[in-house]
This record gives C-alpha cells, structure tokens and sequence, in this order.
C-alpha cells in the first residue's frame, strides 16, 4: 500500500469517527443509531488487509475515545480487532465477493456491540446485553442502509489491490 | 507473521491505555494529553455539528408539526393548572422569604439565584447503549468543574465527570452511576433518583408509607459535600412522578419519575457555576 492510500484511509477515517461523534451517535430511530465509523472501517479493511485494518481500528478508535473523554483505549481495542478481523476475511474469503461488505457489516456490527459489553464487562461497569439486543437489528439495518454508498465511496478513493498484492498465507482455488 | 505482531502490539498499546485511563479517569498526564487531544478535535466537531443543526431542525419541525395539535390541547390544559399553582406559589414565596428574615436562617447556595449559566452547546452524543455521556463545549477555561451541575431549560440533565480546558463530560441521569438526593415537593419526602428503563427514572429509597401521588413534582434536595460544593444546589426540576407502585416484598416504593428533560434530544445546555467563581 502506498503512502498516499495510508493517508486517504486515516482521512476517510477521521471524517467517519468526527461525523459518527458528532452527528449519528444521536440519530436513533427504532431504537438503533447508524454506526459510519464501523462501516467505513469494514470498507477500508476490506479494501487494504488486515494490517491497515487493524491500525485504522486502532487510529479511528483512539479518536472516538478522545472527542468523548472516554476511557482511552477501550474503543480502540474493540475496533482494532474488528479491523483486523474484517481485514483477513478480505484476504482470504472475501476477496471479489459482492456480498462481503454486506456480510462483514452485519457480522461486525453483532461482535462490535459484544465486544464493548464484554469490555465493559471485564471492567467491573455496568453493563446488559438486554439494550444491546434491543438495539441490534436496527443498528444492523441502519448499517446496512449506509454500507453501499460507503463502500462506493471508500472504494472510489482505494483502488482495490491486485492479487498479488494480498496475503499469500492462504491460497484459493480456482 | 507481520500481521499477527501488528495485531498484538496494537493490542498491547490499547490495553495498556485502558489500564492507565480507567485507574485515573479524570487526573494524570494520560488525561492531560486527552483533553489536549479533546481540545484539538472540537473545531471539527462543533463543524459537523452545525452543518447537521438544518437538517436536524428541519426534522424537528416536521416531528413537532405532526404532534402538535394534541401536544396543544394538553399544553393549555397544563397551563391552566400551572397558573393556579404559580399565584399559590408567588404568595408562598413571600411568606418563606419573610420568615427565613425572621429566622435568620442558615442555607447553603441555591438555585438559580446563586449560579450563573454557561450556556454552551452538545457537540458529542452518547455512542453505544452504554455511553450514557455528552461532551459539551465548554469546559474549565469556564469555570466548569468536575460535579459542576448541567442543566436544560427543561430540568437537570447530569453533571460533569471529567473536564478538559475547552470540553466536559457530562454523565446523564440515564447512566446508571447516577444517583441525585430528590425531594417530591408536592408530598414533602426525600428519595434517590436513579436511572430507569429507557428514559425513565426511579425515585429510590421511598419508605412505603409515606404519600407519593402521580405527577408530583420531584426536583433536587441539594447536596452539600466539602469536596464538591457545587453538586446539585437545592430545587433544580428533575421530573414528575409517573406511577406509584407498592410490593409486599419490597422494602421501598417503586416511584417511577418523566423527567422533564428530553435525553434523547439535547441540544442546547447550560451548566450552573458559582456565581462567586470565575
């Protein structure tokens, strides 16, 4: 990956963490808010592996924590997983697939939001699965809704990668 | 190989933030450099945020013209009511104020008349189902302080936990570390306020037999502590009693409070500093 996409991934990143802080966390309808941040990291992860994956969770994450004085670390570490996660489905499986931002929007979503509960979780604070599966099919639709024009957008920015130019750890047939 | 050192050093690194971020939340230079980072991010996202206020307004017009006929039908209702009770308290008033003259009576701060408002605006929202936290921009360099109260024209919404010089945290009455010492004006009783289902709060430590009715007014009792003396001053609105509930096992009334404040749409806020502080 060039210098010029790793700039291109951490602007389309902090436009998404800034926008998602700002002005999606506070848009709930049926009880779920669209997450741009999480979509757009699929996007970007998908679109360059799981290295970039993993670092933009981390970037996009340490910002979210930063503009809402939250505790430092914790969203970063749920999205530089997912980052990482969404980043080797890329490579591997997903490579060419139409649906794979679709599929990896949707799973992503479901792990985020249990992923911050088991954080929350393993730090002794008060946490539910209730409001969370409450909210997840919404959140899920919401993210759904975004993840075409999002992925058109991210992908128009990154040119997808040559074969050659992904992981070699795992072959595919055919 | 690469990609699995990447993963865990990043890891690593954001464990290592979370450890030092959540043993010393609002102190240290961990912190400092938060609130720096807090400070240089807010340009962008008081931005964002004025470029969504048109569509959020436009929405909330068409959301307000769609209720109001009923909303309008209730609203002169209540103010027939409210207009008896305001003469009732206007004379009420003068009386207490007479009498506390006679009495030289004690009291600390009390509001609003002892706090100024710094109004200022939401420019996060709560991210997740557990973020039950705004920022709002405005912060030491204000006056603002950690406990420092925030409230709507509505009623009280939370307090600040942690400050940066430009930007707060304020966490909501929703969250469930809250818990605000209420008085039920109507029926004269103490209780805690703590968060509900939803939207909704719960006025806790209710003894069973004292008379709690349906919309009686619950506002804050005014908490003096040596070390945030600024907590909640005495007789903020918090909300009205929307159903009294009695078990045979439990040892308090479950008194579920409306707040006045609508959480799911702050906007505009203000947060209530001593007026004796700059």
């Amino acid at each position: 990956m060039s210098a010029l996409d790793g700039v291109k991934a951490a602007v389309l990143l902090f436009v998404a963490a800034i926008l998602q802080v700002s002005i999606f966390a506070d848009v709930h309808v049926l009880g779920g808010a669209p997450d741009i941040l999480l979509v757009t990291l699929v996007a970007v992860a998908l679109l360059r592996g799981s290295i970039v994956g993993a670092l933009g969770g981390f970037f996009a994450g340490l910002l979210v924590d930063t503009a809402t004085l939250g505790t430092l670390g914790l969203t970063a570490l749920v999205l530089t997983i997912a980052g990482y996660w969404i980043g080797r489905y890329g490579e591997t499986t997903g490579r060419d697939r139409g649906h794979a931002p679709f599929t990896s929007v949707a799973v992503v979503t479901v792990l985020y939001l249990f992923g911050v509960v088991i954080v929350h979780f393993v730090l002794g604070e008060y946490t539910a699965a209730g409001p969370v599966a409450r909210g997840l099919l919404p959140e899920i639709a919401w993210n759904l809704i975004l993840t075409a024009p999002v992925y058109a957008l991210v992908r128009r920015l990154l040119r997808p990668l040559d074969r050659g130019d992904y992981a070699t750890e795992v072959q595919l047939l055919g | 190989m690469v990609r699995r050192s990447v993963l865990a050093a990043l890891v690593l690194v954001a464990l290592a933030l979370l450890t030092v971020s959540f043993r010393s939340p609002t102190s240290g230079a961990l912190h400092d450099v938060q609130g720096y980072g807090a400070t240089a991010l807010r340009p962008f996202q008081v931005a964002a945020e004025r470029v969504a206020r048109p569509f959020r307004d436009v929405y909330g017009y068409f959301d307000g013209l769609s209720k109001a006929k009923s909303e309008n039908a209730r609203l002169r209702r209540e103010v027939r009511e409210w207009q008896a009770v305001a003469s009732q308290s206007v004379a009420n008033e003068r009386q207490v104020a007479e009498l506390k003259r006679l009495l030289h009576f004690e009291e600390g701060p009390t509001f609003p008349q002892d706090y100024r408002s710094v109004n200022t605006t939401v420019i996060s929202f709560p991210n997740g189902p557990f973020a039950q936290e705004v920022t709002i921009e405005a912060g030491s360099s204000s006056g603002i302080r950690f406990g420092t109260p925030v409230v709507t024209a509505d009623g009280l919404i939370g307090h600040v936990t942690n400050v940066s010089p430009h930007t707060a945290t304020v966490t909501l009455l929703t969250d469930p570390t809250s818990a605000v010492t209420a008085r039920d004006v109507t029926a004269g009783v103490n209780g805690l306020i703590r968060h509900g289902q939803g939207s909704t709060l719960i006025l806790d430590q209710v003894p069973k037999q004292l008379p709690i009715a349906k919309n009686d007014i619950v506002v804050t009792l005014g908490t003096i502590d040596k070390h945030y003396p600024d907590l909640y001053p005495r007789g903020i609105p918090i909300g009205t009693v929307q159903s009294v509930g009695i078990s045979d096992t439990a040892s308090y009334l479950s008194v579920q409070v409306t707040p006045f404040a609508r959480f799911e749409s702050l906007d505009a806020v203000a947060a209530l500093v001593p007026k004796n502080r700059k």
